[in-house]
């Protein structure tokens, strides 16, 4: 019987990585427990972790992400650190 | 020879030395360019560029090693750190030698390729490089103290040398020096020798980096445009880092207006393209727009980015945008301070780095940036096309200089990395360091030469490996070879269905063969050089941007952006580096530096008038070629320089001085669309004189440039056709292809080489009509075909479909008569330090494993001497490995295992030479040759130049061949129905000036694209006294009448193919088989058999042949028998001498029987019992008239013991459940609990449950039935219970069972009167029915029950109606679910077809009640052993 030619199929191309839509809480550093609800309405973005319900919001555009608005969160906390 | 005298008066009345060259001229010019340049030109310059700028430049990109001691912890002891010492170690100065070798015992020599050759040595030159250590001190008190420890010339590895490259001991010698040297004088070179083997690397096409792309998109994609630049810095081994900007497509978005975003690496999402200019530092819309629209008058352009605009309004400062980017990309949860710095490094490091990569490139990046934004905005607007992929001028050639630097710096950075680790270890340990034994010397020498052997691109384990990159040099004729060495692949799979990539594409006009290219799936991926092809090796930018710098152009960074539009923007490699306001003559300018040579001849200069661009390439990889220059429609180069060209020996002026002196002038792909370039030099005279159709004076033929002749598109093969230009242009690709399989005279010294295979003509003649093209080819010193005489004609039918016959007389002559030469090798292996091969006669008595072909040709040495004839699987280089004692002490019959070397089966021939030398390591080493004659025959395979091939069908001696009035009998016949469908009228033609040179004695030209037409053929013919169109009376040689049609008789080319019946022709009937399956090998040199598949299998279906079908496949390929044990249809142990079988797994030795399958169905067998899985082969009886032996194979899952009858199992539950009751009330069940009972041997009682099945309903029956059975066991259960005075020692197995009957999606039961019995038995006719049983067994003691359901199908014929009347009479039917009754006297012969058992239809599965007892005794067993070991 002929023998197969084997070839390696070349690795699929590597999709770009999707931007995050839940993040890590900074209180209770529980993963991906932060979710983000925007309001395009009001233009208030709020965060609010499932595990430990530590929630924020802030005033959002049209532009913003939850990444935005998560970011926003860290450094604001970052802030009350500070102070 | 027949082209027009040209107007030789007009030149008579300028002075002869100031006259215009003509075409003969433009071929003197042609001939000092083959001169100087050789065909192989781009793979010697860019492998002399490798070596002479690359390797250097490598090691110095990466030449520091700078290593800190780092402290380990040491408990007890405290850290010095008080001195500070670092450790450096510098590579310097590179040093290549000329190739050596050093033999075993130390000596070293000059190695000539030759000798490497026919050693199987690798052509290759030590490099040297200083190294210098030195190590710092830095005392607390500030004070630096430096330890400098110099290596010099450190040996790095050895690097293979291309042929003759300005490294290689050849360059620069005399043809006679060459000749000593057993070198070809004809071979070019540029290739490279790996352990013997002649390797080519093949250019290897890629897309041009830096350029800015713009493409439309179709509906799927989310974008309407898209342009896109791949930046690479220039030469970096940074990975590319694609930009690219898109614009949204209307329905793909939710606002109004089209969006444009940008996606930068690293960054997760797309950023719109105002946000990165703010990020950038650009804020104000104003100033972004200056960017990108340059006029604001432009409204419609204005409007397009009106979108963009109003999406980026939130972000307006710097940091804001840069926060923005920073948080979509990797710093997730950062401070904002990171995501800024973060996203400040990315726009400085990763965005559009060939700009710049340093601090404050920005403005420049903008530029690129709005510029990248421009032009796609230039496409939406529909004012420009979208660009073009295929474009050759976007295409860059990897040739075997950049291959090389690429490879040789992953290797580099390897060995310094391992440097480095080594010094950190010494550093670390505190241990002295000795850089000599730190260099690892294997580590470039076997990365260059693993890649150059392999073709495998790049180092193992790092990046992506290219396989193909290095091919084994084609030798069968020279042709074939050099158009090897000018190949082109490119990189694209090959199953791909895009035609796009595969076209020709006008821009590749004089660059790219366009007749050259394989047919079927590399079609048109592979390409071939044109003849004066020229790829740039790459030259600084730098002299060019001074230039730039000098003739003020303005920089970015300088200007406001509202001069843009007035003025032309520059680039450099892709990188905008300026405007200018006055392009037309700084273009003037650069033109004419270029033609003087004060920049290099190889910058490309682009003036994209319409775009407003000047674009500069000094890059590596593109295609040029040489063109005249022209000047006021007037050519630059005059007779004068004609006439001290062809006197260059004299004067000195050669092609190079040509260029210098500004006649000719190298031009790129994208500068020739920039250019008007005059086809012939006559077209220039036309429009001088005003006689081009008015083209001149309307202006659109200022010529810039000519063409120095149109016959240089062409590659090396195609070079050989004679006139292309009349055939159809698959004709030429064909003959393309052929001219490599045609044998001739593929180097000058084949005697002294050893290849491995190898055809050469007996008497190769040089064509009758050549092509001017064929004299750089050389193709008159190494032809490849002979002059034949050759009638187009119908005489016996013998040459019918590509069949051709050939005169048996010219073949006795030594027509086309040729040798072959095919070379076998061996060497002394080392096998361990002691265990030697040794090259000797091998002794029969004391040699194990001695082939059956005869010893008897071996001399004393072992080896047949020159001049033996040998013919197939005689042995001709004896050898011998020592075979280890088996320490057994006894004397061992055999102490040596054969390892000769016999000739191929199926040929014969003469030991033509022997070659005993040393090998690589010092071992003996022995090629031969063997040469074999080969005369033609019936089968072999000839072809003209036009892509007409055929084979010969017939040889008749000349008596019997046509002869003409003159004598003359042809040596070849090829039918005249291969011409009109193919077209080719180069053959006509070819054949007919071919007549006119044979008469004139000289060469005929068979140029294209020159003045020749048919007619001054013919009428020359006619002068010679010959038909004017070749046609000739003839006669027939069997009757000597004179035929009736006048035959097309005249001399054409002839080549012999290497494609010969001799090397074809098989026939087996039996022979060897593969060892796994036992099925005949595959292939004519193992002797194997001929594949009957599966189109053959098809045709002997369809004629129902099945007894043929069964011998060719089975009896014929793997016969085979197994023994089979009928119990559990496994193969078992047969004992054929002794008569004695068994089965391993029923431990049973009757009822075993004997099963012919193919070997490697029982081979499939194994493999999925391998796998757990049991392939059962069941041996049933099947009833109503089925083949009651078929053999059927049931695959049941081999799953846990439970699942399967297993008899210790059925024991245990015998014993434990000593009472075993059947609740029913069946006759016909109690009949097959009978037969159970009786073949295991155990006792049952009878008990009734008579409960009322119609309270118990479900619509699923199986699930209907197990809740039946259930209801029976409880309400037995209660019954045995109550008989017991409610006593608790109720103990035994109660089997409960309930079945229904399935039919046509309903559930029957029992029928409950006449009218409903007649329905069910009439209803079976129509469709097959079903039962549905289950059988539950309950563990009265413990409640513990086991329950399974089984199926069976039953397909009736129409039952009569007095049997259905007697059914009904009887009344059992009324007993029976669905009034069945199977087994049923009245019944039986109805039923077509059973699937399930027999009893399993009857109401009780035999199998099942087995199978569910099993598990109960499983149960049982398990229950004592938790049992005994709680007590």
């Amino acid at each position: 019987m002929g023998k197969r030619k084997s070839s390696a199929k070349a690795p699929p191309k590597k999709q770009r990585p999707k931007l995050e839509t839940t993040f890590a809480c900074p209180f209770c550093n529980a993963d991906k427990s932060v979710g983000c609800e925007m309001d395009r309405e009001k233009n208030v973005g709020a965060v609010r972790c499932t595990q430990c319900k530590a929630a924020w919001s802030t005033k959002i555009h049209q532009l913003s992400e939850p990444i935005d608005v998560y970011s926003e969160w860290i450094d604001a906390c970052e802030a009350e650190n500070a102070s | 020879m027949y082209g027009i005298e040209d107007e030789q008066e007009e030149q008579l009345t300028l002075s002869r030395e100031e006259a215009e060259i003509d075409e003969n001229d433009a071929w003197a010019v042609i001939s000092a360019y083959f001169e100087e340049k050789g065909l192989v030109r781009q793979q010697l310059d860019s492998f002399n560029d490798f070596i002479n700028s690359s390797l250097q430049e490598i090691v110095d990109e990466n030449k520091l090693i700078s290593i800190k001691p780092q402290s380990q912890h040491i408990p007890g002891q405290s850290v010095d750190d008080e001195v500070e010492k670092t450790h450096e170690v510098e590579f310097q100065q590179i040093y290549l030698s000329k190739p050596i070798f050093t033999e075993g015992d130390g000596e070293t020599a000059v190695l000539f390729p030759k000798e490497a050759r026919l050693r199987n040595l690798t052509y290759a030159a030590p490099l040297f490089v200083d190294i210098e250590r030195r190590e710092k001190t830095v005392h607390p008190d500030g004070n630096e103290e430096v330890e400098v420890t110099p290596y010099p010339k450190i040996f790095l590895g050895e690097v293979p040398i291309m042929l003759r490259s300005d490294y290689c001991n050849l360059s620069a010698r005399s043809e006679r020096d060459l000749c000593d040297l057993g070198e070809c004088p004809y071979d070019q070179g540029g290739y490279f020798v790996i352990n013997g083997s002649e390797k080519v690397l093949i250019a290897q096409e890629r897309m041009a980096n830096n350029h800015v792309y713009v493409f439309r998109k179709s509906q799927p994609s989310k974008y309407s445009y898209v342009g896109e630049c791949r930046s690479v810095v220039e030469g970096s081994t940074r990975t590319v880092s694609t930009m690219q900007v898109k614009m949204l497509s209307r329905a793909g978005q939710k606002g109004a207006g089209q969006c444009i975003r940008a996606s930068i690496p690293y960054v997760r999402a797309d950023i719109p393209i105002l946000i990165i200019f703010r990020a950038l530092g650009f804020v104000a819309d104003k100033d972004i727009l200056e960017h990108i629209v340059y006029d604001f008058g432009d409204t419609a352009m204005m409007e397009m980015l009106r979108p963009s605009i109003e999406e980026a309004f939130p972000i307006q400062s710097q940091e804001v945008a840069l926060d923005y980017i920073g948080k979509r990309g990797s710093t997730i949860g950062a401070t904002k301070d990171t995501r800024i710095q973060y996203a400040r490094e990315l726009l400085q490091k990763e965005l559009l780095p060939h700009i710049g990569m340093e601090e404050f490139c920005e403005t420049k990046k903008a530029y690129f940036f709005g510029y990248v934004i421009h032009r796609l905005l230039l496409v939406a607007l529909g004012r420009r096309e979208e660009d073009d992929r295929d474009h050759y001028g976007n295409k860059r050639l990897d040739l075997g200089g950049p291959l090389l630097a690429n490879l040789f710096r992953q290797l580099f950075r390897k060995l310094s990395k391992d440097v480095r680790g080594y010094v950190q270890k010494c550093v670390d340990k505190g241990r002295e360091i000795n850089l000599t034994s730190a260099i690892s010397k294997e580590t470039i020498t076997r990365g260059l030469r693993y890649s150059l052997a392999t073709g495998n691109w790049g180092v193992v384990g790092a990046g992506e490996i290219r396989p193909g990159v290095s091919q084994v040099l084609n030798r069968l004729t020279y042709a074939s070879t050099l158009s090897h060495l000018r190949r082109i692949n490119s990189p694209i799979g090959r199953e791909g269905k895009i035609a796009k990539p595969r076209q020709l594409h006008n821009s590749q006009w004089g660059m790219i063969c366009p007749a050259e290219t394989p047919e079927g799936q590399a079609c048109g991926l592979v390409k071939n050089l044109a003849l004066m092809t020229y790829i740039s090796v790459g030259c600084a930018s730098n002299p060019v941007l001074d230039f730039l710098q000098e003739w003020s152009t303005e920089d970015l960074e300088e200007i406001s952006p509202s001069v843009i539009p007035k003025a032309t923007k520059i680039f450099v490699n892709g990188v905008w580096v300026g405007i200018h306001r006055n392009p037309q003559t700084l273009v003037e300018t650069l033109r004419t530096m270029r033609r003087q040579v004060d920049v290099s001849t190889e910058v490309g200069v682009v003036h994209d008038i319409r775009l407003q661009e000047l674009r500069l390439y000094t890059d590596y990889g593109r295609c040029c070629r040489p063109l005249f220059i022209v000047e006021d429609q007037e050519i630059k180069v005059k007779k004068r320089d004609i006439i001290a060209l062809q006197d260059r020996e004299e004067t000195g002026f050669t092609w190079q001085s040509m260029i210098e002196a500004g006649y000719i002038e190298y031009v790129d792909v994208e500068e020739e669309e920039t250019t008007m370039i005059a086809m012939f030099i006559n077209d220039l005279r036309l429009a001088r004189a005003g006689e081009d159709g008015g083209r001149s004076i309307s202006n659109i033929a200022l010529y810039t440039h000519c063409e120095i002749h149109p016959a240089m598109i062409l590659g090396v093969c195609a070079s050989i056709v004679p006139f292309p230009d009349h055939n159809q242009s698959p004709r030429n690709t064909y003959q393309s292809a052929m001219g490599k399989q045609a044998m001739g005279m593929y180097v000058t010294n084949y005697q002294v080489r050893m290849d491995t295979q190898g055809y050469v003509l007996y008497y190769p003649q040089k064509p009758l009509v050549t092509t001017r093209n064929m004299e750089y080819l050389h193709f008159r010193e190494l032809p490849a075909g002979i002059n034949t005489i050759v009638a187009i004609a119908c005489y016996s039918g013998y040459n019918q479909e590509d069949s051709t016959m050939m005169n048996q007389s010219s073949i006795d002559r030594g027509i086309f008569r040729s040798i072959f030469y095919r070379s076998y090798k061996t060497e002394e292996k080392k096998q361990g330090s002691l265990v030697q091969e040794a090259i000797e006669r091998p002794n029969r008595e004391i040699t194990a494993g001695t082939r059956h072909g005869t010893y008897d040709k071996l001399d004393d040495d072992g080896i047949a001497p020159p001049g033996t004839r040998v013919s197939g699987d005689d042995i001709v280089i004896g050898k011998t490995s020592p075979i280890p004692d088996d320490g057994s002490g006894m004397p061992q019959r055999y102490t040596k295992k054969d390892a000769s070397t016999a000739l191929r089966h199926s040929e014969s021939g003469m030991i033509d030479s022997v070659l005993v030398t040393t090998g690589n390591d010092g071992q003996k080493f022995v090629k031969m040759r063997v040469r074999s004659v080969r005369i033609p025959q019936v089968g072999d395979k000839f072809a003209s130049r036009h892509g007409q091939k055929g084979t010969i069908g017939i040889t008749y001696t000349q008596e019997d061949m046509p002869f003409s009035g003159e004598g003359i009998c042809p040596d070849l016949i090829i039918n005249p129905h291969a011409i009109p469908s193919r077209m080719t009228i180069g053959h006509m033609v070819e054949a007919l000036m071919s007549k006119v040179a044979a008469c004139m004695g000289k060469e005929g030209d068979a140029t294209p694209f020159t003045s020749v037409t048919v007619d001054n053929i013919s009428a020359a013919l006619h002068r010679c006294g010959y038909q004017s169109r070749g046609w000739e009376v003839m006669y027939n040689g069997y009757t000597g009448r004179q035929l009736q049609a006048q035959i097309f008789l005249n001399p054409t080319y002839y080549q012999r193919l290497k494609h010969m019946v001799d090397d074809k022709i098989h026939s087996r009937g039996r022979g060897p088989v593969q060892i796994l399956t036992r099925q005949p090998v595959e292939g004519r040199a193992r002797d194997g058999g001929l594949r009957f598949g599966e189109m053959e299998r098809d045709c002997i279906i369809s004629h129902g042949a099945a007894a043929f079908l069964k011998e060719r496949l089975y009896d014929q390929s793997d016969a085979y028998r197994v023994h089979v044990c009928s119990t559990c249809g496994l193969v078992a142990v047969a004992n054929l001498k002794k008569n004695q079988f068994y089965c391993t797994a029923c431990k049973n030795t009757t009822g075993i029987v004997q099963v012919f399958i193919p070997y490697a169905c029982k081979l499939l067998f194994q493999e999925l019992m391998a796998m757990c899985i049991a392939p059962r082969m069941v041996r049933g009886q099947r009833r109503g008239g089925m083949a009651a032996a078929a053999v059927a194979v049931a695959a049941a899952a081999a799953g846990p013991p439970a699942d399967t009858v297993d008899p210790q199992l059925l024991q245990h539950a015998l014993q434990h459940y000593p009472r075993i009751i059947l609740g029913t009330g069946s006759s016909s069940r109690k009949g097959i609990m009978d037969e159970l009972a009786a073949e295991h041997g155990f006792a049952y009682e009878i008990a009734k449950a008579d409960i009322d099945e119609k309270a118990i309903r479900h619509e699923d029956a199986r699930h209907l039935v197990l809740r039946l059975a259930h209801a029976k066991a409880a309400a037995i259960a209660a019954k045995l219970e109550a008989a017991q005075d409610g006593g608790p020692g109720c103990s035994g197995l109660l089997i409960t069972c309930d079945q229904v009957v399935l039919h046509e999606g309903n559930i029957l039961e029992k029928p409950e009167d006449e009218a409903q019995a007649r329905a069910y038995i009439a209803g079976y006719a129509r469709a097959p029915a079903k039962t549905v049983g289950s059988v539950m067994l309950t563990d009265l003691a413990t409640g513990r029950s086991w329950e399974g359901v089984d199926e069976a199908e039953i397909h009736f014929s129409p039952i009569p109606q007095d049997s259905v009347d007697a059914l009904i009479a009887e009344g059992e039917v009324f007993w029976c679910a669905g009034g069945l009754m199977v087994e049923h006297d009245l019944v039986q012969p109805h039923v077509t077809r059973m699937l399930g058992s027999l009893d399993s239809v009857m109401g009780l599965d035999k199998a099942l009640v087995l199978r569910l007892l099993c598990a109960a005794g499983g149960a049982a067993a398990a229950a004592e052993r938790g049992g005994g070991g709680g007590a």
